[in-house]
């Protein structure tokens, strides 16, 4: 499959998960095993440009498909507008939600890059957060969708 | 999880084959948002799980002589978006899009939460409310059923081990008919059914000539509340009361349990305020039309 842009090989047994795969046949710890089934969206990846929880799929399930995980994102040299903004709104404590909250924003503002704020609560529905109370998450989500692309910087 | 062998076959017929050597000793998989949990932390320990997404024969929504077909393997979030969806049976739309968050319904198909068929299922109702038919397919052949043979119990349906679910149709008669569906769960997202409910209204001539109320999660399977549907059918369209009365009525045809997420008695109120809400949304919009 392709990973972040980069052809990626494993053998594995029928019944691994690509959230497995990923974390450790790849090292790509980015995406976090929370819940393990379906609630928490702490796994939350792209296939093929669609929001998934990695914990629910088995790695051939896959095979020849394109994923996006955080690492695929940014990283400390560049950040993508998502995660800029949770910097400087600190939208973030712990930080095991982040990076499947930041996936969960990028898959809607890739579709919807101005919504309301009810939008915004509903994509995230499938991610739990046990520390912010989600109000700054949804700020930074808002904020990132303030940034330069209107032809009048509105949101 | 267990060890298993995995295959995924590229047309019915090669999986029909692979069934006839196999059966009971598999599990088919769609999403897998039930599967796999279930083969993580369930009793199931199948020899082979079967991929069902290279069939083509499941897929795809489409308007034949019959009515909309909708593949087994069509998503919620197809469902969502799907432009004859939307013109035929939008209140379907309304169903998918209260199950689970946008992961789920990204990979939870339509057919995987039929099979499933947990009480509180929510593609259910409305399909029950639109008189839908389901095509199955076995070794031996294939049959159609309504929706309610389809439906036998908690987590039990008309499935024999070696039959499949292929598609779902909403028969021509149906297409457009104004229907309506509410759910009523612990919180916005993320939560079961403790009440969901359905209803589909056909007026003339300032009447109510026809109507289908279906409730799920108040009885082992979803159910037609057919004495609720007596109560209002024959009456004119602005007899409020009528509406009130056959929510009434339809209390008296479930069957709601107490459990740790509500008691009876509240699950008796939703369904009173669910079946009146979704009747005058589905009256509203058949006098509109
Ligand atoms: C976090 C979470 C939230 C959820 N929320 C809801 C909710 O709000 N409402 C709700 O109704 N459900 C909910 N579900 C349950 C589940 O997502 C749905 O029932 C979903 O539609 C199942 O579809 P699937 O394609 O993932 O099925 P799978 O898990 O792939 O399959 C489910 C079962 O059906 C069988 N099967 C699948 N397709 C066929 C077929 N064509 N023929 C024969 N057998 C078949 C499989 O063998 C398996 O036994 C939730 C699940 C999760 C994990
Ligand atoms: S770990 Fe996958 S949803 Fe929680
Ligand atoms: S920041 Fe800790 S779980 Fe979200």
């Amino acid at each position: 499959m392709t990973v972040n842009g980069q052809v990626r090989r494993a053998e594995v047994p029928a019944e691994t998960t690509l959230l497995s795969v990923l974390r450790e046949a790849w090292g790509l710890t980015g995406s976090k095993l929370g819940c393990d089934v379906g609630d928490c969206g702490a796994c939350t990846v792209l296939v093929d440009d669609l929001s998934v929880n990695a914990c629910l799929l088995l790695a051939v399930q896959v095979d020849g498909r394109e994923v996006l995980t955080i690492e695929g994102m940014g990283g400390f040299d560049y950040l993508h507008p998502i995660q800029a903004a949770f910097e400087r709104l600190s939208s973030i404590q712990c930080g095991f939600c982040a990076p499947g909250i930041v996936i969960s924003a990028k898959a809607l503002i890739d579709k919807n890059p101005h919504p309301t704020e009810q939008e915004i609560r509903e994509a995230l529905a499938g991610n739990l957060c046990r520390c912010t109370g989600y109000t700054k998450i949804i700020e930074g989500i808002a904020e990132a969708c303030r940034a330069p692309v209107g032809t009048d910087g509105s949101a | 999880m267990r060890s298993f062998e995995y295959l995924a076959p590229g047309s019915l017929n090669e999986l029909l084959e692979v069934i006839r050597d196999r059966a009971p000793d598999f599990k088919l998989l769609a999403g897998g948002t039930d599967l796999l949990v279930e083969l993580k932390h369930g009793p199931s320990d199948p020899k082979l799980v079967m991929d069902l997404s290279a069939v083509p024969e499941l897929k795809g929504i489409e308007e034949t002589p019959l009515g909309l077909r909708i593949g087994a393997m069509v998503t919620h979030s197809q469902i969502q978006q799907s432009a004859l969806i939307a013109e035929h049976a939008p209140a379907m739309m309304a169903a998918a899009a209260t199950i689970g968050a946008v992961q789920t319904r990204n990979m939870g198909t339509i057919g995987g939460n039929l099979v499933t068929c947990v009480p509180s299922l929510d593609s259910g109702p409305v399909l029950v409310a639109l008189d839908a038919q389901v095509t199955v397919a076995g070794v031996h052949g294939r049959r159609v059923l309504a929706i309610t043979e389809f439906f036998v119990g908690p987590r039990q349906t008309a499935l024999a081990p070696d039959e499949l679910l292929i598609d779902i149709l909403i028969p021509t008669a149906m297409l457009g008919r104004a229907a309506a569906f509410r759910k009523f769960g612990l919180r916005k997202g993320q939560a079961l059914a403790l009440v969901n409910a359905a209803a589909s209204i056909a007026v003339d001539d300032d009447r109510i000539i026809e109507a289908r109320i279906a409730l799920g999660a108040v009885a082992p399977t979803v159910i037609r509340a057919t004495d609720g549907e007596r109560v209002i059918t024959g009456k004119p369209t602005d007899d409020v009361g009528a509406l009130r009365e056959a929510a009434a009525v339809a209390v008296t045809e479930a069957r709601p349990i107490d459990d740790f997420r509500a008691s009876a008695a509240y699950r008796r109120e939703l369904i009173a305020v669910g079946t009146f809400r979704v009747l005058e949304e589905a009256l509203a919009l058949a006098t509109s039309s």
